[in-house]
């Protein structure tokens, strides 16, 4: 994932591979962890010739980002997804909560 | 049967309305959170089972004198619901009706957060670094001070650099033992049917003020299972320091709980005598018991 983030152009599998290349892993593995990857919804691919091109969907940033929309929103269906050290906000202030965020 | 039916209406509307509202605005469960959040469940229950039984019983109560017979005569013979009446046929849909979106938005509501929480641990896994101080605890790299906990099977710890910046170590450590608690005693599941029925019927009062006080009592719970473990001090000090650079800071009910919580934390409430905090856990047992009972009585 790494390798992708870093890379300014969409890469092929063996492209992956040989930015690896100092840990000696297989075409099939990287091709197994790039398969799980886009099924998670973090990576795309599109066709070239025989082989595959996968680009990252968002930037590492946009990730953190979404992240920490996710633990500070207070969004009502999110309030049971996870627990924060500050506790929930009653629900005639998430609105306005949510406009602070904005 | 329809005396039954009339008594399991009026049971459940108290336990809606009035019983809600006291409870949430009684000043023991801040003594024992742990009875109260046991009673609040049970409230819940009671009064769903009181609310749905009573549409089952007024329908069915042509039937036969008891639910019990009534359902036996019924499965007999399902043509049976032709003798059934409009009132109570249109009782017994309401009731399943009612049931059906229960059910429904209880399934909906967990299926959303499971999904959630999936997505945010996969990111996690691969955005947020271990913290090596603290086993099983994961930093997030952004300024802004959050801490918090992704509960389920595969749990995760989580901490915002902001945290760090902001704590000192044993500060720190009080805000771990705050997550852990809410991850052990998985107060998730306690949770989630509140949120589930309380965002969908914010009309009811009852389930909005159940959503609100079980909110605040699973933070009551951890703060006192976390200032047992750590001096109660450090837990303070990492509620205030967390507290006002959060971006919730500006509202004034958010200032007003965290005031509340530091208080009974520096000024803990004695606990319930132990013989009160059996009393309440009968309580919510016998509150189950009696729209159960009155449903089966034969």
């Amino acid at each position: 994932m790494e390798t992708l983030w870093t890379a300014d152009e969409p890469l092929t599998a063996r492209d992956v591979q040989d930015a690896l290349a100092g840990r000696e892993l297989a075409t099939t593995t990287v091709l197994t962890v790039l398969g799980r990857l886009e099924r998670k919804g973090l990576v795309t691919r599109e066709r070239e010739g025989r082989a595959h091109r996968y680009r990252s969907v968002a930037s590492r940033e946009d990730h953190v980002a979404e992240l920490m929309r996710d633990a500070l929103d207070a969004a009502p269906d999110r309030g049971a997804a996870l627990a924060r050290f500050l506790g929930s906000i009653p629900p005639d202030e998430r609105d306005k909560l949510r406009d602070l965020l904005d | 049967m329809e005396l039954t039916a009339l008594g399991l209406l009026v049971l459940g509307v108290l336990l809606a309305e009035p019983v809600s509202r006291g409870l949430a605005a009684a000043r023991w469960p801040s003594r024992d959170p742990v009875g109260a959040l046991l009673v609040w469940q049970a409230v819940g229950l009671a009064g769903g089972l009181a609310l749905l039984g009573a549409g089952i019983v007024y329908g069915l109560a042509p039937l036969g004198p008891t639910l019990p017979s009534a359902v036996r005569a019924l499965l007999a013979d399902p043509f049976d619901l032709r003798l059934l009446g409009v009132t109570h046929a249109l009782a017994l849909i309401a009731a399943v009706l009612l049931a059906g979106w229960l059910v429904g938005v209880l399934a909906a509501v967990t299926f959303r957060t499971l999904r959630a929480r999936r997505r945010h641990r996969d990111l996690l896994d691969l955005l947020a670094t271990p913290w090596p101080a603290a086993p099983g605890a994961r930093v997030l790299d952004h300024p802004v001070p959050v801490a918090y906990c992704l509960p389920g099977m595969r749990s995760r710890l989580v901490l915002s650099a902001g945290v760090l910046d902001a704590l000192d170590p044993p500060a720190v450590r009080a805000v771990l033992a705050h997550e852990r608690a809410h991850l052990r005693e998985r107060h998730d599941l306690v949770v989630l049917p509140f949120v589930a029925w309380g965002t969908t019927a914010p009309f009811v009062q009852g389930m909005v003020c159940a959503q609100v006080a079980v909110a605040a009592l699973i933070e009551m719970r951890a703060d006192d299972v976390a200032a047992a473990r750590v001096a109660p001090a450090e837990l303070t000090g990492a509620l205030r320091s967390m507290g006002g650079a959060a971006p919730a800071a500006a509202l004034s009910s958010f200032t007003a709980a965290l005031d509340r919580r530091l208080h009974r934390i520096v000024e803990p409430p004695p606990p319930l005598p132990l013989g009160l905090k059996v009393l309440v856990r009968a309580a919510a047992v016998a509150l189950v018991a009696l729209p159960t009972l009155l449903l089966l009585a034969p």
